[in-house]
C-alpha cells in the first residue's frame, strides 16, 4: 500500500509535468493546426534558464521560474514570427520549419551552456512529509499544485476572456475569424507564447527531479507529445488526462519492469496509437470536396 | 536532354574515379554519404512523391541493420541471406508505419510516425537481445566473388551500384503509372480517388517504398561499419535525413541525392565546430521552408521563371482562340476515339438504346453533417443516356449529392444504385471503376502534374495490384505506358488541349482549366459523368463551347448529371431537371414543366422570368 501510494504520487508528479508539456503542444495545435516540433527543445531551454538563474545567479526558485517563462515565451514569439508566412498556407512545411528551429535551439543550448548538465537541488523541503501514514515528497505535491494552477489559468483564458474567444474563433474558422476583424497573427503569436511559457514551466519544474542537459528536450518533448496523443492532440482536458496517464504508466512500469520500463511504456503507446490514432478525446475530421 | 546526358556521364566518371583520389577516412565518409543518399531517396518517395509525412524512415533503416546484425552474429546466417531478410524486415516496418496513414494525415501522421520511430529506438536501446546501448558488433563484411569488401574502397563500388540501381528504380516508378498515381494522390487525394486511385493501398505502398530504400541503406550500413547501435537510429539522424530531403528539394530525386551527399560531407568537414554546424544546418532548414520550399532543386526554376512563363503563356494565347472542341455537327469523328478504348473495357461499353437500367437510382438517401441535414430522404432516378440538371440555391445539398454518389461520404440512410450496383458506403475508387467520373466545383486538378499527366493519371484504369510488375517484369510497365500515352494523346486532342499538354494547369486560363478537368474525367472512360458547376467562371463563348462538349459527350453514350446555376445552359441542355431546396428535391421533370411548377416558382425562384434569361457568363466564381 505504502509503495503503491508513493508510486502513485510520484507518477502523478511526473504526469503533471507531462501534462504541462502536452498542454503547450495542444494550445498551439488547436489554435493553428500546427504541431510544434521545437516544443521539447523549448522545454529544455526553459529548464536551463531556470537552472542557471536559480543556481548561478542565486535567485529564488519562483523568480527563476518566472524569468524562464518570460524568456521562452519570447522565443516562442520569434518562432511564430519567422514562420508566419506559411501560416494557413502550408502547414506541412511549417512543421518542418519547427523541426529546423528545434535543431537551432539544441545547438544554441550546447553553445551557451556547454555539454555538461546541471543537477538542480530541490527547492522545497527534501524530506518526505507524513500524510495519514503515507510518506510523500513535498516537491511532488508542489508540481501537481502548480500544474493545476496553470491548467486553470489556460482554461480561464480560453473560456472567459476576449483574447481566448478570439483564439478559439481563429481555430474554428480562420477565414470567418479574420473577416470579423480578429487579428489571426496576434492570436497565433499568443498561442505560441503561452505554449512556450507552459514548456518553460514544465522544464523548470522538471529540473530538480531530472538532470538538466541538452537531451532533456528529446525526453520531455517525446513524453509530452505521447501524452498529448493519448489524450487527443489539441484537446486541453485531454492533454491533462493524457499527461497524468502517461506519468502513471511510466511510474508503475518503472516499478514493475525496472530496466525495460521505457520499452513497456512505448510499446503500450505504439499500440494505442495504432488502434486509435486520434487519441482518447480526439475527433476525426471530414473531407470536403 | 543532351545536357542532362552529359551531366550524368560526368557524374558517373567522377564517381568511378573518386576512390583513386581519396584517403581512407574520406573514403569511409563517401561510403556513408551513399547510404544517406539511399535513405534520402526513400524519404523522397514517401514525402516528396506521395505526400505522406514520414518521420519513421530511420526506423526502417534500423530494422534492416539490426536484422542483418542479429542474424549474422547470433543465428549463424551468411551475410546475403541475412541482408535479404533485413530488407524484408524494413519493408514490413514500412507497411506497419503506413497503417496509421489510412486513418490520419499530415501532422498527425508525422506525430504517429515519430512515435513509432521512438518506440523502435526504445526497443533496441533497452532490449538485451540487441545489446542495449552498446549495440551489436562483429557483423562480417559481405562476401562477393572473393572480393575483400572489408576495404572501404571496394565497398564503395558495391554501394555505387546499389545507388545507381536505386536512382533508376525511383525514377522509373516516379515517371510511370504508379508514381503518377502517387503524385496525383499527393496533390489532391479526393480527385485522385474519384478517378480510381486506390488511396489506402497507395499510402501503404508509399511507406513500403520508404521501407525498401531504408532497408537497402540499413543492410549496406551494417556491412560497411560491422556494428549497429541505437545512436545510428536516433531521432537526430531522422531529422538529419529530413534536412537533406528538404534542402535538396523533396520533389526532386536529383535534389535529394545531392542534398544527402552535400550535407554528409559538410557535417564531416565541420566536425570540429559541430555545435555551430548544427546551428547552421538548422537555420538553413528554416530558411529553406520559408524562402525556397522546393529546395536547391527549385532554385533554377525560381531564377528563370520570367523566361519560362513567357514561352508558356505565348503558346496559350495563340492557341486559345481556336479551341478544338468542334462543338456542333459531326459527332462521329470526335466521339470515335473515346468510344474505341471504352469498348476494350468490359464495364464501360456503350449501352444499347433499349437498356432500361437507370444510370442512377437514389432511394431515400440522407446525409447529416453534425447538426445539419444536408440531404433529407432524397429519392431520384436518372435515366441512362440523359443529360440531367440539378439546380437549387447554395447549401441545398447538390454537391453533397455528388459527394455521396462518388463515394466521398457514405450516406447515413438509403440506397444508391449505379447501373444496377448498390454502392452506398462503397469507396470512391470502386465507384470510379463502375464507370462514374466527376468534376469539382472549385477545380481539383493535380497542380504539380502537367496537363498530360493529369489526363494520364485518369487514363490508367488498372488496379493497384497491377504494380507487382514493377518488381517482377518492368518491360510490361513500359509497354503499358505506351498504351496510356496514346490514349492520353487522343483525349488531349479531343478536348483541344494538345498545345498545352506539357504545361502546369494552374498556369493556364480558368476556362482551359475547366476543360482539362472535364477531359480528365472523360479520360477515365465513364458511363456516368457528374459535372459540378462546369460553367462557373466561364465567359459566354466558353459556355457555348461547354454546351457543345456536353452534348458531344452524351452522344458518345455517357449519361451526364449537371449541377449548374446558369439557367440558360440548364434549360437548353437538359432532358430533365431536379430543383433542390433545403436538402430535398421540390420538383422534378422536363425543364419547361419544372420552370412553371408553382412550387418552384413560389418556394425558390419567386419569379418565373428567370428561366427566360439567355446563357450568361458565370457568376464570377473564378478563384484563380
Amino acid at each position: 500500500m505504502q509503495v503503491f501510494v508513493q508510486t502513485l504520487v510520484g507518477g502523478l508528479g511526473f504526469g503533471a509535468i507531462y501534462a504541462l508539456v502536452a498542454m503547450g503542444f495542444s494550445i498551439v495545435y488547436r489554435t493553428m493546426g500546427l504541431v510544434n516540433f521545437a516544443h521539447g527543445d523549448i522545454v529544455m531551454v526553459g529548464a536551463f534558464i531556470a537552472a542557471t538563474s536559480y543556481m548561478s545567479s542565486r535567485l529564488p526558485f519562483a523568480l527563476a521560474v518566472l524569468i524562464s517563462i518570460a524568456l521562452t515565451a519570447a522565443i516562442g514569439l520569434v518562432i511564430e514570427r519567422v514562420l508566419r508566412p506559411l501560416e494557413h498556407r502550408d502547414l506541412d512545411l511549417m512543421l518542418i520549419g519547427t523541426i529546423g528551429f528545434g535543431i537551432v535551439l539544441e545547438a544554441l543550448a550546447t553553445l551557451v551552456w556547454g555539454a555538461t548538465g546541471r543537477a538542480v537541488p530541490i527547492p522545497v523541503g527534501a524530506s518526505p512529509v507524513d500524510i495519514a501514514g503515507i510518506f510523500v515528497q513535498p516537491y511532488d505535491l508542489l508540481i501537481i499544485a502548480l500544474a493545476g494552477v496553470a491548467a486553470a489559468g489556460v482554461w480561464f483564458l480560453l473560456a472567459r476572456t476576449k483574447t481566448g474567444a478570439a483564439m478559439q474563433a481563429v481555430a474554428a474558422d480562420y477565414e470567418a475569424a479574420t473577416a470579423v476583424g480578429i487579428n489571426a497573427g496576434r492570436s497565433n503569436a499568443m498561442a505560441f507564447a503561452i505554449g512556450a511559457g507552459l514548456a518553460a514551466l514544465a522544464g523548470s519544474l522538471a529540473g530538480p527531479v531530472l538532470y538538466v542537459n541538452e537531451s532533456l528536450g528529446a525526453t520531455m518533448g517525446i513524453s509530452g507529445f505521447a501524452a498529448a496523443i493519448l489524450g487527443g492532440f489539441g484537446n486541453i482536458p485531454g492533454a491533462i488526462v493524457g499527461g497524468l496517464a502517461f506519468g502513471l504508466l511510466s511510474g508503475f512500469s518503472a516499478g514493475y519492469f525496472h530496466g525495460d520500463s521505457d520499452l513497456v511504456t512505448f510499446v503500450a503507446f505504439a499500440i494505442v496509437v495504432m488502434i486509435r490514432p486520434t487519441g482518447i478525446f480526439g475527433e476525426s475530421t471530414v473531407n470536403r470536396a | 536532354m543532351k545536357r542532362r546526358l552529359v551531366l550524368i556521364a560526368a557524374a558517373l566518371a567522377a564517381g568511378y574515379a573518386l576512390p583513386y583520389r581519396l584517403a581512407a577516412y574520406p573514403m569511409q565518409v563517401a561510403d556513408i554519404a551513399i547510404i544517406f543518399a539511399l535513405l534520402a531517396i526513400g524519404l523522397h518517395l514517401t514525402l516528396g512523391i506521395a505526400g505522406q509525412i514520414n518521420l519513421a524512415q530511420v526506423a526502417f533503416f534500423g530494422a534492416a541493420a539490426y536484422t542483418t546484425a542479429l542474424l549474422t552474429t547470433h543465428a549463424g546466417f551468411g551475410f546475403w541471406p541475412a541482408a535479404v531478410l533485413g530488407v524484408l524486415a524494413a519493408l514490413a516496418a514500412g507497411v506497419v508505419a503506413g497503417i496509421p496513414a489510412l486513418r490520419v494525415q499530415s501532422h498527425y501522421l508525422g506525430i504517429v510516425g515519430l512515435g513509432l520511430a521512438i518506440a523502435f529506438l526504445d526497443l533496441v536501446s533497452n532490449s538485451t537481445l540487441t545489446g542495449g546501448s552498446d549495440g551489436v558488433s562483429g557483423i562480417p563484411p559481405p562476401p562477393l566473388f572473393g572480393l575483400d569488401l572489408s576495404s572501404q574502397y571496394l565497398y564503395y563500388y558495391l554501394e555505387a551500384v546499389a545507388l545507381i540501381l536505386g536512382i533508376c528504380f525511383a525514377a522509373f516508378i516516379t515517371r510511370t503509372r504508379l508514381g503518377r498515381r502517387l503524385r496525383a494522390m499527393r496533390d489532391d487525394q479526393l480527385a485522385a480517388a474519384s478517378i480510381g486511385a486506390e488511396v489506402p493501398y497507395l499510402r501503404i505502398i508509399a511507406f513500403a517504398l520508404g521501407g525498401l530504400y531504408g532497408g537497402v541503406a540499413g543492410v549496406l550500413y551494417a556491412g560497411l561499419i560491422g556494428f549497429v547501435a541505437p545512436a545510428s537510429v536516433s531521432i537526430s539522424v531522422m531529422f538529419f535525413v529530413l534536412a537533406m530531403v528538404m534542402i535538396g528539394g523533396r520533389h526532386s530525386l536529383a535534389g535529394c541525392v545531392i542534398g544527402a551527399l552535400v550535407l554528409t560531407a559538410a557535417r564531416e568537414l565541420l566536425l570540429n565546430v559541430a555545435a555551430y554546424a548544427q546551428l547552421g544546418y538548422g537555420l538553413v532548414v528554416v530558411a529553406t521552408v520559408i524562402l525556397a520550399p522546393d529546395g536547391l532543386a527549385g532554385l533554377p526554376g525560381k531564377i528563370l521563371p520570367a523566361l519560362r512563363r513567357g514561352i508558356g503563356s505565348g503558346k496559350v494565347a495563340r492557341y486559345l482562340p481556336q479551341p478544338a472542341a468542334e462543338p456542333e455537327p459531326e459527332p462521329a469523328p470526335v466521339a470515335a476515339p473515346a468510344a474505341a478504348p471504352a469498348r476494350a473495357e468490359p464495364m464501360a461499353g456503350p449501352r444499347e438504346p433499349e437498356d432500361t437500367t437507370p444510370a442512377l437510382r437514389a432511394e431515400g438517401i440522407t446525409r447529416r453533417f453534425r447538426g445539419v441535414t444536408a440531404l433529407d430522404d432524397v429519392s431520384l432516378t436518372i435515366r441512362a443516356g440523359d443529360i440531367y440538371g440539378i439546380v437549387g440555391p447554395n447549401g441545398s445539398g447538390k454537391t453533397t449529392l455528388f459527394n455521396l454518389i462518388s463515394g466521398l461520404h457514405p450516406p447515413h440512410a438509403g440506397r444508391i444504385v449505379i447501373f444496377g450496383h448498390d454502392v452506398a458506403g462503397a469507396r470512391p475508387y470502386y465507384i470510379s471503376r463502375l464507370g462514374v467520373a466527376r468534376t469539382f466545383q472549385n477545380l481539383r486538378l493535380f497542380h504539380r502534374l502537367d496537363t498530360r499527366d493529369n489526363i494520364l493519371a485518369a487514363c490508367d484504369r488498372t488496379r493497384t495490384r497491377w504494380s507487382w510488375r514493377y518488381l517482377v517484369w518492368p518491360p510490361a510497365v513500359l509497354r503499358g505506358e505506351r498504351e496510356l500515352r496514346s490514349a492520353a494523346a487522343q483525349a488531349l486532342g479531343r478536348f483541344g488541349l494538345t498545345g498545352v499538354s506539357r504545361l502546369i494547369p494552374t498556369s493556364l486560363p480558368y476556362g482551359t482549366q475547366r476543360r482539362i478537368e472535364i477531359a480528365r474525367a472523360m479520360a477515365a472512360r465513364p458511363r456516368l459523368l457528374l459535372l459540378d458547376e462546369p460553367a462557373a467562371g466561364l465567359n459566354p463563348s466558353e459556355i457555348g463551347e461547354l454546351a457543345g462538349i456536353i452534348r458531344d459527350i452524351r452522344r458518345g453514350g455517357v449519361t451526364v448529371v449537371l449541377i449548374e446555376h446558369n439557367m440558360g445552359l440548364v434549360m437548353s441542355l437538359c432532358d430533365r431537371v431536379a430543383v433542390f431546396d433545403a436538402g430535398r428535391p421540390i420538383a422534378e421533370g422536363p425543364p419547361r414543366a419544372v420552370a412553371n411548377d408553382p412550387a418552384v416558382v413560389s418556394a425558390y425562384l419567386g419569379d418565373a422570368d428567370i428561366f427566360d434569361v439567355p446563357a450568361q457568363a458565370g457568376d464570377g466564381d473564378a478563384r484563380r
